[in-house]
């Protein structure tokens, strides 16, 4: 099977077939053999052998979970990796699809007009843009109170206000359209 | 004292239940909507729910806390920190209703709960505060007048909320013409935090660190005060990072800094568990700065220096008993400990909470090591109550022995399905200045300004590609019953019917 694994801006191609009791994982070109044993449904030891080494097998331990984000909800595919003390967020899927939804995905992402949404339920306690402003990338748009902490929700990048669909004191739910920027 | 009900929940709930256990005292939980499968309630003896999930309807909530702790028949009330740990009405109701309540007196409370009357309690009893008003300034003073009592102070100042707590209603003034701003603001963010208006001025003192000195009292006149912890790593306002010994305190310090707490709770007859904070000039001269009237978040690293279990004796103290800790040894740490506060916020993108469900949980153990949380796995973060999930606590022979421990804690601490702080700890504890105990209060507002927008704890190009790796290989083999249910989309389906078919 053949995989593409999105990380940050880097989309990497993989590609794993059974080679009698290891697993021979083909990462962008490069071989690594690779034992693994699943620990319960979450958890993944693996002992890896770069292909062509001798008897070095290095010993990774991962775990994963459905993706947690702040950011943007998240979507299908999207994995969190846990391993060797990092939390790796990635996007996974059957090698073709992801390219095609990669490039709807990021048409609408580079160009479009970005939806500032709440993360979560709660109140917005101030709006610092009006609509017609221009704003900077990480400017501050509107603060939401949630868990007894002001957030601050900033402008992904540069461009100008369209439109503020909230007030000030007024209570949002999680995902609501606070303001558009485009 | 043989049942005693805990009228908080999370971390703290659970480790009152761990001491009340240990002395063969029965638990009472009480909880709100959310939090009826939360670790405290599967902990206790008994569980009483107390109302919806919004605080002020259930946590906050006096007459259905006292109700239950009458109706389940239990004689103590442990209050925790937090919610109503600091409420003299509380305290009070607990005692007409003739439960004890294991914490001090509501007088003792409310009079130490003042910023202005405790400031006047610690020049009595001869203690050094920092230059400021004594009397509260209420809501109506004037600009004016305010501005006319600031030039004799000075600037730059703080302009403080009298009921003021975890840095609400505080404003930095540099310059008098930022004053009436830093009013308004103050005054009306202390008004709806605290119902209380009322503001106070104090002299700025320049990097200061904060340190504070915990505790007890007991019924019979013996105060006890215990080696300082150093609290000075803080983000806007909050502590993160406490430990104990603080590598700026001086042997002869601490004896002037403890014996100066001491004397401030004695001047109120205090008892019970009491931390008293000051803070600490770069030129080594100290002021009194609050009297906190509660068991702290930090008590473990006291704890894991002193190896005296504060809680236990918090009740041992309630329930009449004589504190005869030898005062001599409280103030000679026998290691070094450090917590860290791990909260479930976001801190590679501004700290947003990340509430959600914990889908799976793995907890460093070892030499060395301690957690305290109330985090399970399955278990919700819910969105009513403040994110802190866990404190995280290491101590060992030195400060590098336990900054060591905690590194290797926080590798292997796993909280699967939100995010949480624990990049931002293990980003500080690689920081230079941090390792060589550099800072004051504004150091890490200031460290995170200057630290650009990036992640604090990047994964390096290898790691990335053993995830892409682990990713792949969890995917392949997933067993295709397990895929198809787990499955959200029709990409997730086709990808378990190409494995099935291989």
């Amino acid at each position: 099977m053949i995989f593409e694994v999105a990380i940050g801006e880097r989309v990497r191609t993989v590609g794993v077939v059974r080679k009698g009791a290891v697993l021979h994982v083909d990462l962008d070109g490069t071989i690594h053999v690779v034992e693994a044993q699943r620990v319960g449904e979450s958890v993944l030891s693996m002992l890896i052998h770069r292909d062509g080494a001798t008897d070095v097998p290095r010993s990774v331990d991962a775990a994963f979970a459905h993706a947690a984000r702040t950011a943007q909800p998240a979507a299908s595919g999207d994995l969190d990796v846990h391993l060797e003390g990092r939390t790796i967020p990635l996007q996974i899927s059957p090698a073709g699809s992801f390219g095609r939804q990669k490039k709807a995905g990021a048409g609408g992402s580079a160009s479009g007009p970005q939806r500032v949404t709440a993360p979560m339920p709660g109140k917005v306690v101030r709006v610092l843009v009006a609509a017609g402003d221009q704003v900077t990338a990480r400017q501050g748009l509107v603060v939401v109170e949630a868990m007894k902490m002001e957030n601050e929700l900033r402008a992904a990048r540069d461009g100008r206000v369209r439109e503020v669909a909230v007030r000030e004191g007024q209570s949002v739910d999680a995902g609501t359209v606070l303001l558009v920027v485009e | 004292m043989k049942k005693i009900l805990i009228a908080n929940r999370g971390e703290i709930a659970v480790r009152v239940i761990r001491a009340c256990r240990d002395m063969g005292i029965k638990t009472v939980a009480v909880f709100s909507e959310c939090d009826r499968a939360a670790l405290h309630v599967r902990l206790a003896d008994e569980a009483w729910p107390v109302g919806p999930s919004a605080p002020r309807e259930s946590y906050l909530r006096i007459d259905r806390i006292v109700d239950a702790a009458t109706r389940s028949g239990a004689d103590g009330v442990h209050p925790g920190y937090g919610f109503l740990a600091e409420n003299e009405d509380f305290a009070a109701a607990c005692r007409d209703a003739k439960l004890t309540f294991i914490g001090p007196s509501p007088e003792a409370i409310a009079l130490m709960g003042s910023k202005t009357a405790a400031r006047q309690v610690a020049i009595a009893a001869g203690v050094p505060v920092v230059p400021g008003t004594e009397q509260p300034l209420a809501e109506d003073v004037s600009d004016d007048e305010v501005l006319r009592i600031a030039d004799g102070i000075g600037y730059p100042l703080m302009l403080k909320a009298v009921a003021g707590g975890g840095g609400k209603g505080m404003r930095m003034v540099a310059a008098a013409g930022e004053l009436p701003a830093a009013l308004r603001a103050a005054r009306s963010e202390a008004q709806s935090a605290f119902g209380d208006g009322a503001v106070y001025l104090e002299r700025r003192i320049q990097s200061p660190r904060h340190i504070e000195v915990q505790l007890l009292g007991d019924h019979h006149g013996t105060v006890v005060p215990f080696v300082e912890r150093e609290c000075s790593i803080q983000r806007r306002h909050q502590k993160v990072i406490e430990e104990s010994p603080s590598l700026a305190v001086s042997v002869t310090q601490r004896r002037a800094m403890t014996s100066a707490a001491a004397a401030v709770a004695r001047a109120v007859g205090y008892t019970n568990a009491g931390t008293i904070e000051f803070l600490l000039d770069a030129d080594g001269s100290f002021y009194f700065l609050e009297m906190n009237t509660r068991l702290q978040v930090e008590h473990p690293v006291t704890e894991m220096v002193t190896g005296v279990d504060l809680v236990e004796w918090q009740i041992r103290i309630a329930r009449g008993e004589r504190l005869d800790l030898d005062p001599e040894s409280m103030l000679t740490p026998k290691a070094h400990a450090l917590e860290c506060r791990i909260y479930a916020e976001d801190p590679d993108n501004g700290f947003l909470p990340s509430p959600g469900m914990i889908q799976g949980l793995r907890v460093p153990h070892g030499p060395g090591v301690r957690d305290d949380s109330g985090a399970y796995e399955g278990g919700e973060v819910p969105i009513f109550y403040d994110p802190m999930i866990s404190k995280l606590i290491t101590w060992g022979d030195s400060r590098e022995h336990a900054i060591r421990r905690m590194r290797r804690a926080l590798s292997e601490y796993e909280v699967r399905g939100i995010r949480t702080t624990i990049p931002f700890f293990q980003w500080i504890l690689n920081d230079a200045d941090f390792l060589a105990s550099r800072f004051d209060t504004g150091f890490i507002d200031r460290k995170l300004g200057g630290s650009g927008r990036g992640p604090l704890y990047p994964a390096e190009s290898s790691h990335e590609d053993l995830a892409a790796i682990a990713a792949a290989v969890h995917l392949f083999m997933q067993p295709p019953a397990h895929a198809a249910t787990a499955a959200t989309t029709s990409r997730w389906r086709a990808a378990a019917r190409v494995e099935a078919l291989r």
